[in-house]
């Protein structure tokens, strides 16, 4: 058995690290890239949404290459994606793959689920291993969302654009060779430290823009043609309260910080959007409300014919606070030219807000 | 009397029988949008974003033609009927959009109804709901009892005695006869595949249902189908449900490829995010079933009138042709 699964911005370092402590083989697709979008645009429905297609190109990779378990996310409650898995394992079939295709109710389980799933694709590793590799892999990801937010830090300082991102880049390999509890927070205190050590201009007080709408779009960078670098390099924070670790609820039980962020957002959403819309349609909404004094704007992206995110968009004008929203819609042109002018102009935009208030407040 | 407005497009097809049961036995008066025209889907699309579906710019376009016309308007957030099962997205948040999209837009009536979380939270919802009209839970459970009952001789009229739900509101004296000519002996039977606020708003389908009648076809839909019946073709072909409406959707696909018909034909709205994917599932079984010939019709705002009787009519001919070979 050598198992395969479709990209989720950095979330491959858990599984990695689960299955090679757990000594199940793996196939690991190419990272998103052009050729993978173009698969799996070709074998998709044409108004799917983009993250259908980029996992459905993932898949075929990593069948490609040898890879003949895939596993996938599914689950009410989470939208198109749920049923995602149904339509893609059609698909395959179609095109005449042979593979098992494992799913999981990430956004329901508790960790016993998963772990007996991991259990059962490990060929039966006893439960206190799987539990540990589990630990691991997740001390991982919150390692890694530790180093993220001192990455968006420096980036928007650095006197020589482009080290934070190397260093994010080492980083990453770093956590992803860590084979235990110690030599992970190593890697994480080092890579901190070095962070820390970047030349900045400190006498620059950036702009700081928050990056939010529907999860893979934000925390998958191909698909947000690397939204975030490209604020950096505008000289921008980037703020972001979605991280991988987020994502799933198990993950949210380690980490009461996200539960009690997102009911935050929720209560801040009521007066505009009274209940979960699914996917990240409500958070959407609640981050304009609660973050309109703390941010100078906020970029909100969305796949195209996202639905909770459509629903968002549509409410987002009746939202009093006075925050400009630049909304990025991916779809499969990926037009990086166009985005970098829109956001050019909505940085532009900010600046001369703040130096109007600025004066404002002066004078 | 307290007038309550209830918007002619999107749940109005499956559920107006229920609804204006209710809101009569509370003491309101119901007041029920025009059919759409052109005016309506203008409106409608110029309040939201243009990626929205055309059933919610239609929605939203009654609800603005309410306006000034009642003292409530009805707009459930509907998120699931069933255990298991969720709506799109945008039948969740229908009442949010439509109270930040339409000005001045009457009090918004929104209960939330969520079977999945039990029957309970569905009692108090329709307790919550009945505020403004009564406090008494025995006139509510009167109403809801009553609502349930029209409901059933609703359903029952579509599934036995096979009508589509315009004329099965006519009989129940709720819209004016329509004046479904008659078709002659029909000389083909196509199942047309869709959600309700696609198929019988005959104005952004021009009037497909009737075209297909007048040249000879006869045509079956979701709910002539028994409910059961939908359910097991779902089942076979995709598994448990996972949207509200999915039976009538794979459901009624499934079901009418392994009858004896003709043809099927499923019409999208555009923008719709659930049929992006039923829609494909439905088109990979039929493809295994080469005998029914199948047709995909995706409908906007732009839809040419004359572009698609083109295609129905190469379609009827198709199978018209075809049958004759035979
Ligand atoms: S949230 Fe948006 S992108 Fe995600 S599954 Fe739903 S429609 Fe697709
Ligand atoms: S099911 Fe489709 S058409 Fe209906 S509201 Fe949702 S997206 Fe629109």
């Amino acid at each position: 058995m050598k198992v395969t699964w479709p990209h989720l911005g950095h979330s491959d370092i858990v599984l990695k690290s689960l299955f090679r402590d757990l000594g199940v083989d793996m196939v690991i697709a190419p990272p998103n890239n052009k050729h993978s979008l173009t698969l799996g645009v070709k074998h998709s429905p044409e108004f799917v949404c983009l993250p259908f297609k980029l996992t459905l190109g993932n898949m075929i990779e990593g069948l490609e290459l040898g890879g003949d378990t895939i596993i996938m996310a599914a689950g009410s409650g989470l939208c198109r994606f749920g049923y995602y898995a149904k339509v893609q394992e059609r698909i395959l079939r179609d095109l005449g793959y042979e593979f098992d295709m494992v799913t999981t109710a990430l956004f329901e389980s508790k960790i016993v689920g998963v772990a007996r799933l991991v259990k059962r694709l490990s060929g039966g590793a006893p439960l206190s291993k799987v539990i540990a590799a589990i630990r691991l892999g997740l001390a991982k990801l919150s390692a890694m969302d530790d180093i993220e937010r001192a990455v968006h830090r420096v980036r928007a300082i650095e006197i020589n654009k482009g080290i934070a991102t190397k260093l994010f880049q080492e980083a990453i390999n770093a956590i992803d060779y860590a084979s235990d509890m110690s030599g992970l927070k190593k890697a994480k205190m080092d890579y901190i430290a070095q962070l820390n050590d970047v030349a900045v201009d400190t006498k620059i007080d950036p702009l700081k823009v928050g990056v939010m709408g529907e999860f893979y779009v934000v925390l998958e960078p191909f698909a947000n043609m690397d939204v975030e670098i490209e604020l950096g390099k505008l000289g921008v924070e980037v703020k972001r309260s979605l991280f991988v670790s987020h994502w799933t609820k198990f993950s949210l039980f380690l980490n009461a910080f996200g539960v009690t962020e997102k009911e935050k957002t929720h209560r801040a959403a009521m007066p505009y959007l009274k209940r979960d819309v699914g996917g990240d349609g409500w958070e959407s909404v609640g981050e304009v409300v609660l973050h309109a004094h703390s941010y100078n704007g906020l970029v909100h992206l969305s796949p195209f014919t996202c639905m909770p995110e459509i629903i968002a968009q549509n409410i987002m004008p009746s939202i009093k606070a006075d925050i400009p929203v630049l909304t990025l819609i991916s779809d499969e042109q990926m037009g990086r030219a166009g985005m970098l002018t829109r956001l050019e102009a909505f940085v532009d935009l900010l600046h001369r807000r703040r130096s109007a208030s600025l004066a404002g407040a002066l004078g | 009397m307290t007038k309550v407005g209830i918007p002619r497009a999107l749940l109005y097809y499956q559920f107006y029988p229920m609804w204006r049961t209710f809101f009569s036995h509370l003491g309101a008066d119901v007041v029920v949008s025009a059919p759409t025209t052109k005016s309506v889907i203008t409106t409608g699309s110029s309040r939201v974003v243009s990626e929205t579906c055309l059933p919610v710019k239609v929605f939203c376009g009654h609800v603005r033609s309410l306006v000034g016309q009642c003292d409530y308007v009805f707009i459930p957030s509907v998120c699931s009927l069933e255990k298991g099962s969720h709506n799109c997205s945008k039948f969740m948040g229908l009442p949010d959009v439509i109270k930040a999209v339409v000005p001045n837009c009457p009090p918004i009536l929104d209960p939330d109804i969520d079977l999945a979380k039990g029957k309970r939270g569905f009692y108090l919802a329709l307790y919550h709901l009945s505020r403004p009209f009564t406090w008494n839970p025995l006139k509510v459970k009167a109403a809801s009892e009553a609502a349930w009952q029209s409901h059933l001789t609703y359903r029952d009229l579509m599934h036995n005695q096979g009508l589509v739900p315009l004329q099965a509101l006519a009989q129940m004296g709720l819209e004016p006869e329509p004046d479904f000519h008659e078709p002659g002996p029909a000389t083909m039977t196509i199942a047309v595949i869709g959600h309700p606020y696609v198929l019988f708003d005959e104005y952004i389908n021009h009037k497909l249902i009737r075209r297909l009648q007048g040249m000879g076809v006869r045509v079956v839909t979701a709910e002539m189908a028994g409910e059961e019946d939908l359910a097991l073709s779902l089942k076979k072909l995709a598994g448990r449900a996972y949207w509200t409406f999915e039976d009538e959707i794979v459901g009624a696909g499934g079901h009418y490829l392994e009858r004896n018909v003709d043809g099927i034909i499923s019409v999208v709205a555009f923008g719709c995010g659930p049929d992006s994917l039923m829609i494909d599932l439905l088109q990979r079984q039929a493809r295994k079933v080469p005998t029914k010939a199948y047709m995909s019709l995706t409908i906007d705002e732009h839809t040419a009138e004359a572009g698609l009787v083109t295609r129905l009519e190469a379609y009827v001919d198709m199978i018209r042709r075809r049958k004759n070979s035979v």
